[in-house]
């Protein structure tokens, strides 16, 4: 596969254990170009690369108090690129904060565990067919 | 001057004195019965006229004339018969009053006599090297009558040692796939029948084994070890092996053992198991009813050494009196009845005799027909202060341990196909080498755990294979031999190559994980052990990142140091919020951690104090709970980066 092919994710959080783990699983897959970042504002400075995806954080500002929480770096992303789906990382598997970031135009929300990462794959693929679909379509309309 | 003539006279060697021109002056009878010439007659004639060649004598009157004395010159000299007389001419000059020569007395010693004994004594010299040289003739032929012998006897034994190795091959891997197939799903009857092929195989294998044992003892080539062991773990391992059968045949097993016996002491093991176990098991198998006994007490002991005697006793069937002598003969059984109904080989006590008088024992046997048999034997043992080598099989599988990577190296395609069977059970990971040649350019291109290496494979063989190993390559890898042939010589054989450990074939799936599970957790061991005492915990399990990272060491580094560096900082920032008591600053911190702890597979006793951490931090009545979670984290933490380190400077030396 062709870097053209591949799909760019940007990674971003504070922990950069899990950072880097998740970069591993990524590339382990062999299809995905990945970015990562330890703040909300890094990401924030590399949107011009032109991610199809980013998965985000929730809580950013966990140590550094400074920092912008994951809430923040969205709707910021959102201001830049409201088009580019985010997905929101967690450790808390808490209702509040899935809906806060649905509010907040987040695509998806995911709990750090075990299967997190799979879920992302999963959540990942259905995106780009979603794209897929949505560019056909605006393609079709527009002969039309 | 007739002072003088009478000893001339008296002398009965033929005495002359001649005149410087040769003519004879005085003589004596001596000289005239030699030459058969009268007294008379002989005065004033040529003494030349007396010799066979006169040119002879000739040079000798000129040599008496020229110097004083001539000494033991051999002429011949001829009587009245022209018959030639053999003499010993010796002479000295005489000399007038100036000092002049004017003749010479002369002495004609007849030689006759002595040329023939000469002459016979040089032909019995010849005789007696013509006898020799028969003699020798015939030692040439007995040699070559006994090289051809003992070779006729060598390759009886070559024979024998080649055919059994040839069968137990194939055997083993009939054996081996039975077993495999045995563990399938099968119906009753497949099973009975497998079970039978099962049972055929291995009676088959122990035949062939005891063979190949006999044949060594036989070519001397038996070589006893000395290492230290534990002879009392040694017997009840092996009385062990008799349980289950004593007990379906109801007979009791007893044992008595002398507690005086040093714990540790050095010896054979191998060999003694062999001894004890052919014993034993003849007394289980001809014992129906009653009890086989087993006392092992010691006799004597001095510093440096003790005597031990084993004694096997049973109530079975006995032996009679006169069979007694013939039983430990090979392939003899005490009646012919005997393999009929009991099976057998007949080479049992012929290896158990073998290897105790090898080792300098006897063994002595009292039996009484249908009453029951004794066997006893004692042996040498040194004392030692060293500690018995480890038990190789540790009993407990660590299910801990997956994916691990096996290379095997085996020519045979039935063997290598067997061994892939049941680590594929296993659930390891394995790959096939056909030779040394090749193991050997596959360890440098991936990391293995371990290596399973047959040793007889063409190209480069087990030992090569494995000296290149450690020698060349350096490497520390467990190598554990695969071999059909477990005599101690072999096994000294591997270790001087640096191989760790042996497993014989047929191979025992329970050995064989047991052996993998053991060296698979020693050198995990000793991956961490330097900073960290023996024995204790350890906190990390790298499994998962070697998983996620596909044992990468490049990607494993930058994962654990990236965890390092994160968790010394954590650590930090967490006893400074604690103190003071920053608790929404320790949340966050706990809150960080969480993940880290199944990333380098911490325990989820760990996570949950970081949980705790989170959950309580700031709640006045928790105080307690949270320092003790605090310290408690700190420790474990700091173990897990210490032995974190530690696989980071492995990892960094095998990039």
């Amino acid at each position: 596969m062709s870097d053209d092919n591949k799909i760019k994710i940007f990674l971003v959080d504070d922990d950069v254990v899990y950072l880097k783990m998740l970069e591993i699983e990524f590339l382990n897959q062999g299809d995905f170009i990945v970015e990562t970042f330890s703040s909300g504002k890094l990401c924030l400075e590399n949107l011009r690369n032109q991610p199809d995806v980013i998965i985000l954080d929730y809580l950013l500002d966990g140590i550094d108090k400074n920092a912008w929480n994951g809430i923040d770096t969205l709707d910021k992303i959102k201001a830049v690129n409201p088009g580019v789906p985010v997905i929101i990382l967690s450790q808390q598997d808490k209702i509040e904060v899935a809906v806060d970031c649905m509010h907040h135009k987040a695509l998806d929300y995911v709990v750090k565990s075990e299967t997190a990462f799979v879920r992302l794959q999963k959540i990942i693929k259905d995106i780009m067919e979603f794209q897929k679909m949505k560019n056909k379509l605006g393609w079709y309309m527009e002969r039309m | 001057m007739q002072y003088a003539r009478s000893m001339v006279a008296a002398s009965l060697d033929p005495l002359i004195a001649i005149s410087s021109e040769g003519k004879i002056i005085e003589y004596n009878q001596a000289f005239a019965n030699m030459t058969g010439v009268s007294l008379d007659a002989l005065k004033g004639t040529e003494f030349l006229n007396y010799f066979n060649k006169s040119k002879n004598a000739r040079g000798f009157l000129k040599a008496i004339n020229a110097r004083e004395e001539v000494i033991d010159v051999a002429l011949n000299l001829k009587d009245q018969a022209n018959k030639t007389i053999k003499v010993l001419i010796n002479s000295s000059a005489l000399k007038d009053e100036n000092d002049t020569i004017i003749g010479a007395i002369i002495v004609a010693k007849d030689i006759t006599e002595q040329n023939k004994i000469s002459a016979e004594l040089t032909e019995a010299i010849v005789f007696a090297e013509m006898a020799t040289a028969v003699a020798e003739e015939a030692k040439i032929k007995a040699d070559e009558a006994r090289r051809i012998a003992e070779a006729a006897v060598k390759s009886k034994q070559q024979f024998l040692s080649n055919m059994s190795h040839e069968i137990r091959t194939p055997m083993n891997a009939i054996v081996g796939f039975t077993k495999v197939l045995l563990k399938t799903d099968l119906s009753p009857k497949q099973k009975e029948y497998l079970a039978a092929i099962k049972t055929s195989g291995d009676a088959l294998i122990v035949l062939i084994n005891d063979i190949l044992d006999l044949s060594k003892v036989d070519a001397g080539k038996m070589v006893f070890e000395e290492i230290p062991f534990k002879i009392s773990n040694s017997v009840s391992a092996m009385l062990h092996l008799f349980e289950l059968k004593a007990q379906e045949k109801n007979l009791s097993l007893e044992k008595e053992y002398d507690q005086r016996i040093p714990e540790v002491l050095l010896g054979d093991p191998i060999r003694l198991h062999q001894i004890i176990l052919n014993l034993v098991g003849n007394a289980v198998k001809f014992t129906s009813k009653g009890f086989i006994g087993i006392r092992i007490q010691m006799l004597e002991e001095d510093h440096e050494k003790v005597l031990i005697e084993f004694t096997v006793r049973d109530t079975g069937i006995g032996i009679s009196e006169e069979k007694i002598p013939y039983i430990f003969e090979n392939f003899q059984q005490a009646t012919s009845d005997t393999s009929r109904i009991f099976g057998g080989t007949g080479l049992g006590l012929a290896i158990v005799k073998q290897l105790v008088e090898a080792q300098g024992g006897k063994v002595k046997v009292e039996s009484k027909q249908d009453q029951g048999s004794t066997f006893q034997f004692s042996l040498h043992f040194k004392k030692t202060r060293q500690e018995a080598l480890p038990e190789t099989i540790i009993p407990k599988s660590d299910t801990t341990i997956k994916n691990a990577k096996i290379l095997v190296v085996e020519d045979i395609p039935l063997n290598q196909l067997l061994m892939r069977t049941i680590l594929d059970d296993f659930g390891f990971e394995c790959d096939i080498a056909v030779n040394g040649k090749i193991a050997v350019e596959k360890v440098q291109s991936k990391a293995y755990d371990i290596i399973l290496m047959d040793l007889q494979m063409p190209e480069m063989n087990g030992f090569e294979a494995s000296i290149y190993i450690r020698k060349k390559l350096n490497m520390q890898i467990p190598i554990i031999a695969l071999t059909a042939d477990v005599t101690t010589a072999d096994l000294s054989k591997c270790k001087a190559a640096g191989m760790n450990d042996y497993i014989s074939k047929p191979l025992d799936e329970k050995v064989l994980k047991n052996k993998i599970m053991f060296y698979l957790a020693k050198s995990a061991m000793k991956k961490q052990n330097a900073p960290i005492k023996k024995g204790e915990k350890k906190y990390i399990n790298l499994q998962y990142l070697i998983q996620r990272t596909k044992s990468d060491p490049l990607l494993m580094t930058e994962m654990i140091s990236l965890y390092l560096g994160q968790t010394k900082s954590l650590i930090k920032d967490m006893k400074e919020s604690f103190q003071n008591k920053k608790w929404k600053e320790l949340k966050a911190i706990a809150h960080k951690m969480i993940p880290s702890f199944s990333i380098v597979g911490m325990g989820i006793e760990y996570e949950l104090l970081a949980k705790n951490l989170l959950e309580h931090a700031g709640k006045q009545d928790k105080k307690v709970e949270i320092e003790n979670s605090v310290k408690e984290l700190e420790k474990v933490l700091n173990y897990a980066c210490q032995e974190l380190e530690i696989e980071m400077n492995l990892l960094n030396k095998m990039k």
